[in-house]
């Protein structure tokens, strides 16, 4: 997986201080309190999970992050930078990258059209077409339907679609919304073996996961959060024996 | 690769554009010659005028997924400014007939200026109702096609002075006939008319199959995914409903001063029903397919003109006169409304979907279209 941008240097980061950082962000939907004050950070090169139940504010957090939200009150950094001032144009070209929930390809656009529109923040050929090859290569059932309409794929091809054409943008960190959700077990293993892959590359990643078991298992810190605030957080093995977590989210 | 006879891209280019640009040279030069019957002239040139008018509303119903109703403000903006453009520097000009090289210069002034004026208005009416969520565009367009039609119609004709006074000028419900008020000068031939309705042809088909246009209908489909590649919805959307606005202000530009025309610019030519049929034209057709919308286009055109004929026929007229009762337009309307519903339940998604048959470019596989 080839991950330098074309144009944007590698973002930098003090020793210690955090690649994305997250404090005390409050969100709303009209008079619903989402995020009641969510404060995270995620270092470079880590993979970061967050699970929690459903409508725990989870997405939320996420499009708060590529800015598709405005906050409420609170802050996110992003290498030293003020995310919060940014629109989502240009928290992309800043190297943060959204896989939305949900398979949110584009089905009337080709898969290679789809993985194209994903170089938009740089538009460079060669860039591009390296990363088409890394995602063929990463996912290969895509190179065998690049002219294929991404609405014609099985949903867990559709994921890797949204994968691969998140990573087209070479982003320094990517955001992941539930990949595992609605999809043939064989598929989720493909797709989190693929994960793991795109973190050895040097990518960040933040994971968003209902599947409390998959997501402590690929990453190694993790945070919890409940009705919008973090109520846990700590290396994803120690949090896997937790015994509220077990019951909670594993099952006993 | 076995070397052939093959056509150089440069020669393949100028192919493309012989084909695309002849027949407007053709038939400014034949149209007169041959066709003898002012009014097939007229109806031919209104065809190329609603081929103008249905491609350039297929960007922003079509690609961009908005839905605008209101595409008759735009078309008649374009043929007020053009008009009296158009018969001022025909009095500068030193008057008399309309000649070709006098064309030259008065179509593309009055062709610029009905573009100007509709595109300045497409960015004061799609910049707030675009920015919000729901569709307040299709909302906020049938007024502004409203609203320019009643202010027009509803100032007193006595106004002497300001506001009121300039628009008094414009002749009200009876309607603009030039600056000396001997009919708006009839400057564009053929050419003109054909010329401009392939070159918004083309220029629609260059955006749809650019990456702009990529981006724009992957904004139509998904508009959290498409902003989370960086996708700036709102730009796209009100670019998009200028650049539709810039169409219908040429295409309005043009029928208010193409020869075989009427002389007079009325506001209740632009009123709901032209919307309506434009409409009708792109979602006949298949949003979002310029094929569609040129063969809509054509198909409203002369199915209207084909019953308005029939019922001038003598069997038709015998007919009503026993049976007085029958109001023939309304009759009209309804075959008209007939056709059309059979065609959507027939075909949904128009004729072409959103594809371009004739044309390969978009290889697309078995799957039907829009099964999302
Ligand atoms: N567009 C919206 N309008 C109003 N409320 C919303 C909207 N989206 C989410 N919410 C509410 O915000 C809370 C968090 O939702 P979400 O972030 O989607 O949770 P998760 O991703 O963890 O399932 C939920 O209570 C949900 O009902
Ligand atoms: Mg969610």
């Amino acid at each position: 997986m080839r991950t330098a941008h074309p144009t944007r240097p590698e973002p930098q980061v003090a020793d210690g201080a955090p690649l994305l950082a997250l404090r005390d962000v409050q969100v709303a939907y009209g008079g619903i309190h989402a995020l009641k004050g969510v404060s995270l950070e995620v270092g470079k090169g880590e993979i970061v999970a967050m699970i929690g139940a459903n409508g725990a504010g989870k997405t939320t957090t996420l499009k708060s992050i590529a800015r598709l939200l405005p906050l409420a009150a609170g802050s996110i950094t992003f290498a030293g930078q003020d995310l919060g001032r940014l629109d989502t144009e240009s928290v992309v070209t800043a190297g943060i990258s959204l896989v939305p929930e949900g398979r949110a390809i584009f089905p009337n656009l080709t898969v290679r059209e789809n993985l194209e529109i994903g170089a938009y923040g740089h538009r460079d050929r060669r860039a591009m077409g390296e990363t088409i090859d890394d995602v063929v290569q990463l996912f290969p059932r895509l190179g065998e339907r690049m002219k294929q309409e991404g609405g014609t794929l099985s949903g867990g091809e559709q994921q890797m679609l949204a994968i691969g054409r998140a990573l087209m943008a070479r982003p320094s960190l990517l955001l992941l919304d539930e990949p595992s959700l609605g999809i043939a077990p064989r598929l989720v293993q493909d797709i989190f073996a693929a994960v793991g892959r795109i973190a050895e590359s040097g990518t960040t990643i933040l994971l968003v996961e209902q599947n409390t078991r998959l997501a402590l298992a690929a990453s190694s810190r993790a945070y919890v959060l409940r009705t919008g605030e973090i109520a846990k957080h700590g290396p994803s093995a120690e949090l896997a024996r937790d015994p509220e977590i077990r019951a909670a989210y594993l099952g006993g | 690769m076995t070397p052939g006879p093959r056509v150089s891209p440069a020669a393949r280019r100028l192919l493309l554009a012989a084909g695309v640009f002849g027949p407007a040279v053709l038939l400014e030069v034949g149209l007169d010659r041959f066709v003898a019957d002012s009014s097939v002239r007229q109806l031919v040139m209104t065809a190329a005028i609603n081929v103008m008018i249905a491609a350039s509303l297929n960007v922003i119903n079509g690609m961009a997924g908005q839905f605008s109703i209101g595409h008759a403000g735009f078309v008649g903006l374009g043929a007020y400014a053009a008009a009296i453009v158009a018969s001022h520097l025909h009095l500068a000009l030193g008057g008399g007939d309309p000649t070709f090289a006098h064309s030259l210069v008065v179509v593309p002034a009055a062709v610029a200026a009905g573009a100007a004026v509709a595109s300045l208005a497409g960015v004061l009416v799609g910049l707030p109702s675009l920015r919000l969520k729901g569709d307040y565009l299709a909302i906020v367009t049938l007024g502004f096609a409203e609203m320019f039609r009643l202010v027009l119609t509803s100032v007193p004709l006595d106004a002497k002075s300001g506001v009121a006074g300039a628009i008094a000028k414009l002749g009200g419900q009876i309607g603009y006939s030039g600056a000396s008020g001997q009919g708006v000068p009839l400057y564009a031939g053929p050419l003109w008319v054909f010329g401009a309705a392939s070159l918004i042809v083309v220029a629609t088909w260059r955006i749809k199959f650019s990456g702009w246009g990529r981006a724009l209908r992957a904004l139509r489909e998904d508009e959290i995914a498409a902003s989370a590649v960086g996708v700036d919805p709102t730009r796209y959307k009100v670019t998009s409903f200028v650049i539709a606005a810039f169409g219908a202000g040429v295409a309005g530009a043009l029928s208010a001063i193409m020869r075989d025309g009427i002389g007079i610019v009325q506001p209740d030519q632009f009123d709901f029903r032209l919307s309506f049929d434009a409409i009708t034209m792109v979602i006949l057709g298949g949003s979002g397919s310029i094929t569609g919308a040129v063969v809509g286009a054509l198909f409203v055109t002369f199915t209207v003109k084909l019953i308005e004929l029939a019922q001038g026929l003598d069997a038709v007229r015998l007919f009503q006169s026993e049976h007085a009762w029958l109001d023939l337009n309304a009759l009209r309307m309804v075959l008209y409304a007939s056709v059309l519903i059979a065609l959507m339940i027939r075909r949904p998604e128009g004729l072409f979907g959103e594809r371009e048959p004739l044309f390969a470019r978009k290889p697309r596989g078995a799957a039907p279209a829009g099964a999302a």
